[in-house]
C-alpha cells in the first residue's frame, strides 16, 4: 500500500511552490489583477513554465513530453492553486490531453511538441460549440488552439484555431476570460472524438480545477493560521481562543479529506481501463473530488477574511484573490450540489 | 502510487475470509440478532467465539510472535479489520486490553506482567477494563481522585471509576489511581492493575439512551492491589496513560469506514421504500456523507501508508477520530430525516424492523464524546497540529 506522492512527485511540487514563491508571489499575481485590460499571461511566467515541464507533464515521450500522468498533473495544479497564479496552464494541458486522446497523427506532431515547449497557448472548453460560439473560455484570446463541443450535444470535439475574441468580465481577477466566435475555416475536428473520451476529458478538467481548490484551500487555511497565532487582541494571540482553534481545526480537517480525495482521483484517472481502478469508480472519485475540493475552498477562503477581521475585508489583503478565484472555480464543471447529485446517482 | 496490498497479505485475506465464513453462523448476520440476547448470554458467546478466533491463529495480528502474536504487518491488521466487519464477526469482549493495555505491557511490562497478562487475555481468560474517567474528571482526566495509599507491599484504593466499558463483566481494571498523598494534576499518579473479583471493588451497569448497558460504574472501597502490580513506574502514571492512549494512533479507520458504508446502504435501502430515495434534499444529503465516508477510506489508506512508512502519526489521530465520528453522527441524522414523521416508530409500514437502525443512531450521539470529545480532538489539532497557542 503506497497513498501518497513520491519523492519525485514531491520535488515537482516543491519545484513550481520555490518558483512561485521566488519569482511569481502575490505582488506579481496582484500586478496581474489590477491591469484588467492586459492579457493576464505574463511572459515570464508563461515561459517558465515550458522551461519547468509544467506543459509538457502529460505530453507523451515521442512528442517530446514527460509522458507523466494526471497524479503530476494534478501536483502542479495545487501548486497554482495556492499560488493563486494566473496564466492558461491548465486549459493548455486540458488541449493537449484532448489531442493525444483524439487527435490525428497529424495533429499531435503538429500540436503536441510545441505545446510541451510553451510555443502554443492552449484552451478547453464544455460550454457552447465550435459552430454556436463559446460563450465562457479562460484565456480564450491569448490561445492558439482550443478544444471545444462541435455542435450543440453531440460529442464530437473540434480544434478552434481561429476565432474573434470578446472580454467577459469576471471578478475573479487571477483569470482572464473571452467569449469566442470561431471563424469558418479556423475550425477543423478531432477524429478520435467519442462519448467516452469526452467523459474522460471531462473528469480530468474537473480533477485538475479541483486540485487548484485543494491548493486555494490549503494555502487559505495555512496563511489564516500564521496570522492568528501573532495578531493579539485582549492581551492574547486571537488563535488561542478555543471559538477561532475548532473553527480551522475543522478546516484542517476537512482541506486534508479534500488533497485525499484530489491525490486519489487522479491515480484512479491515470490507471482506470488498465485493470486498476473501475470506470464507476473513477467517476464518484471525480465527484467527490470536485465536491470536497470545492466545499473546502469555499470553507476555507470564507475563514480566510472572517479570522482576518477587518483586514481581510480589504482589496490591499490577498484574502480577496483566494475567495474570489476559490468561488469561480467552485462552480466550474458542476458545482458541489451538482458533484452530489452525481455521486447520489451512482450510490442510490 | 501502489494500493494493492502484498501477495503475503492477500493470502492472509484469503485465510481470514475462510475462516470466518465457517465459523460465523448465519443467524448472527441478521440484523438486530446481537440486540435480541441478553448481556450475559451476548457476553458469553462472544468471549467463546473470540478464543476460538485466537485459538485458530487470527488474534494479535501485528504482534510479535514472542507475545502468541501473528507477527503481520500493518497491511494484515488493515485487512483483519475489514474482513471482520465485513463477514459480521462479534464485536471483541476485551477491546481496551487489547487495544491499549497488550502493547503498553510489551513496551514497559515487567518479564513477569508480559508473561501473566499477554497470553491469558488474548484468550479471553482475563477480560480487562479500563479505569480512567471519574465523575470529576472526564475530559479533563489529570483532574482525578482516586486515591492509593500504602499497606505494606500493597496498596489500598478508594474512589470511584465511570463509563467504564465491560464494567460488570471485568475480570481486571488498569486503574489510575492517585498514590502520593496531596498530589497534583499529572504528578503522583499510578497505573495501578487492580482484581476485580474483590470484596473492596463493586462494578454497577449505566444503562444508556440506547437501552444498552455497555459500561458501568466501578467502586473501589479499600481494594487491595500489590504494589507490584503497577505497570510502569509507581508516581509515574500519566506518562503509562499518555503512552497507552498513543496505541490508539495506529486505528487507520478502515474497519468504521466497512461498517458504516453497510449502514449506508441500509438506509438507502430504507429511503428507497418510503420513496424518499427521489427527494432532491435527501439525496443531497446522502451524497454528502458518501463524499465524507470516501474521504474517510482515503484517509485509511494514507494513515496505513505513512504506518507502513514506519512514521509516528503523533497528533493526526485526531483528525483519524473528528472525521469518522461526525461522518457517523451525520449519518444517522440523515437517517432521521428521511423517516420524517415516522422517525420514532419501531417498524415501517410495510413491516420492516427499524430497531436496529435506530439502535445505531442512539449510539452515534456516544461516539463524538468518549475516547476524546470532538471538542478534545479540536483543541488538540489546533494546538498540536497547527501549533495554534494554549
Amino acid at each position: 500500500m503506497y497513498f501518497a506522492l513520491t519523492e519525485e512527485q514531491q520535488d515537482f511540487a516543491t519545484a513550481v511552490r520555490d518558483y512561485l514563491a521566488e519569482r511569481f508571489d502575490l505582488a506579481a499575481v496582484r500586478e496581474v489583477v489590477e491591469a484588467g485590460d492586459s492579457d493576464g499571461n505574463p511572459p515570464a511566467l508563461w515561459t517558465a513554465a515550458g522551461e519547468q515541464g509544467w506543459l509538457a507533464v502529460t505530453v507523451p515521450e515521442e512528442h517530446d513530453g514527460l509522458g507523466l500522468g494526471m497524479v503530476e498533473a494534478q501536483v502542479i495544479a495545487r501548486e497554482l492553486g495556492a499560488g493563486v497564479a494566473p496564466g492558461p496552464w491548465r486549459g493548455t494541458v486540458l488541449a493537449a490531453e484532448a489531442i493525444r486522446l483524439a487527435g490525428s497523427d497529424a495533429q499531435r506532431a503538429a500540436w503536441l511538441p510545441r505545446i510541451a515547449a510553451g510555443a502554443a497557448i492552449g484552451g478547453y472548453t464544455t460550454r457552447g460549440s465550435a459552430a454556436a460560439g463559446l460563450p465562457v473560455v479562460e484565456y480564450g484570446a491569448v490561445a492558439d488552439l482550443v478544444v471545444a463541443p462541435s455542435e450543440p450535444d453531440l460529442p464530437g470535439l473540434s480544434l478552434v484555431t481561429g476565432a474573434t475574441a470578446t472580454p467577459v468580465g469576471s471578478y475573479d481577477g487571477t483569470t482572464r476570460l473571452d467569449a469566442l466566435v470561431p471563424a469558418g475555416d479556423g475550425v477543423e475536428p478531432l477524429p478520435g472524438a467519442d462519448v467516452e473520451v469526452g467523459r474522460q476529458l471531462t473528469d480530468r478538467a474537473t480533477v485538475l480545477v479541483a486540485a487548484d481548490l485543494a491548493g486555494i484551500a490549503r494555502e487559505a487555511l495555512t496563511r489564516t493560521v500564521a496570522y492568528d497565532r501573532d495578531r493579539e487582541q485582549f492581551g492574547v494571540p486571537v488563535g488561542s481562543f478555543q471559538a477561532i482553534k475548532h473553527a480551522l481545526a475543522d478546516l484542517h480537517v476537512g482541506v486534508t479529506m479534500a488533497e485525499h480525495a484530489v491525490l486519489y482521483a487522479a491515480h484512479a484517472l491515470d490507471t482506470t481501463g488498465t485493470g486498476g481502478i473501475g470506470r464507476a469508480e473513477a467517476e464518484l472519485a471525480v465527484a467527490v473530488a470536485k465536491a470536497k475540493a470545492s466545499e473546502a475552498a469555499l470553507r476555507s477562503t470564507e475563514a480566510m477574511i472572517q479570522y482576518h477581521g477587518g483586514i481581510g475585508y480589504t482589496w490591499e489583503h490577498e484574502a480577496h484573490l483566494f475567495y474570489k478565484r476559490a468561488r469561480r472555480l467552485a462552480g466550474q464543471y458542476g458545482d458541489v450540489a451538482t458533484q452530489r447529485e452525481r455521486i447520489a446517482s451512482l450510490t442510490i | 502510487m501502489d494500493l494493492s496490498f502484498t501477495p503475503a497479505e492477500e493470502e492472509f485475506r484469503a485465510e481470514l475470509r475462510s475462516w470466518l465464513s465457517a465459523h460465523i453462523p448465519q443467524e448472527w448476520t441478521r440484523p438486530g440478532f446481537w440486540e435480541s440476547l441478553d448481556d450475559q448470554e451476548s457476553f458469553a458467546l462472544r468471549r467463546d467465539w473470540e478464543r476460538d478466533k485466537a485459538d485458530a491463529g487470527f488474534a494479535g495480528i501485528q504482534w510479535p510472535t514472542e507475545f502468541g502474536g501473528r507477527g503481520g504487518t500493518p497491511g494484515m491488521k488493515a485487512i483483519y479489520d475489514e474482513e471482520m466487519v465485513r463477514a459480521h464477526a462479534p464485536r471483541t469482549v476485551n477491546p481496551l486490553g487489547l487495544t491499549f493495555l497488550a502493547p503498553t505491557v510489551m513496551a514497559i511490562g515487567t518479564d513477569a506482567q508480559r508473561k501473566d497478562i499477554i497470553a491469558p487475555m488474548l484468550r479471553n481468560e482475563v477480560i480487562w477494563c479500563q479505569g480512567f474517567s471519574e465523575p470529576g474528571a472526564g475530559s479533563d482526566l489529570a483532574a482525578l481522585s482516586t486515591k492509593g495509599v500504602r499497606d505494606g507491599d500493597d496498596f489500598v484504593v478508594n474512589g470511584q471509576k465511570v463509563w467504564t466499558t465491560n464494567a460488570v463483566h471485568g475480570d481486571k481494571i488498569f486503574t489510575l489511581v492517585r498514590t502520593e498523598p496531596g498530589s497534583e494534576r499529572h504528578r503522583g499518579i499510578s497505573m495501578l492493575l487492580i482484581d476485580m473479583n474483590q470484596p473492596g471493588v463493586t462494578a454497577r451497569p449505566l444503562r444508556q439512551m440506547s437501552g444498552a448497558s455497555e459500561f458501568g460504574e466501578v467502586f473501589f472501597d479499600d481494594a487491595r492491589v500489590p504494589a507490584a502490580d503497577c505497570l510502569g513506574e509507581i508516581g509515574d502514571g500519566w506518562r503509562t496513560a499518555m503512552l497507552l492512549l498513543s496505541f490508539e494512533r495506529g486505528a487507520s479507520g478502515i474497519s468504521q469506514y466497512t461498517e458504516f458504508r453497510r449502514q449506508y446502504d441500509e438506509i438507502v435501502e430504507v429511503a428507497r421504500k418510503l420513496g424518499r430515495d427521489r427527494d432532491p434534499v435527501i439525496r443531497d444529503d446522502l451524497a454528502r456523507v458518501l463524499t465524507e465516508l470516501e474521504c474517510l477510506r482515503l484517509h485509511s489508506m494514507h494513515v496505513l501508508t505513512q504506518t507502513e512508512q514506519g512514521r509516528d502519526l503523533g497528533f493526526e489521530a485526531s483528525m483519524t477520530k473528528l472525521q469518522w465520528s461526525e461522518t457517523f453522527q451525520d449519518l444517522w441524522e440523515v437517517y432521521d430525516r428521511i423517516l420524517g414523521e415516522d422517525a420514532t416508530l419501531d417498524t415501517l409500514q410495510e413491516g420492516t424492523d427499524l430497531r436496529p437502525l435506530h439502535a445505531q443512531a442512539m449510539w452515534s450521539r456516544s461516539v463524538t464524546i468518549w475516547g476524546g470529545s470532538s471538542q478534545v480532538q479540536r483543541t488538540i489539532t489546533a494546538e498540536r497540529v497547527l501549533g495554534l497557542p494554549r
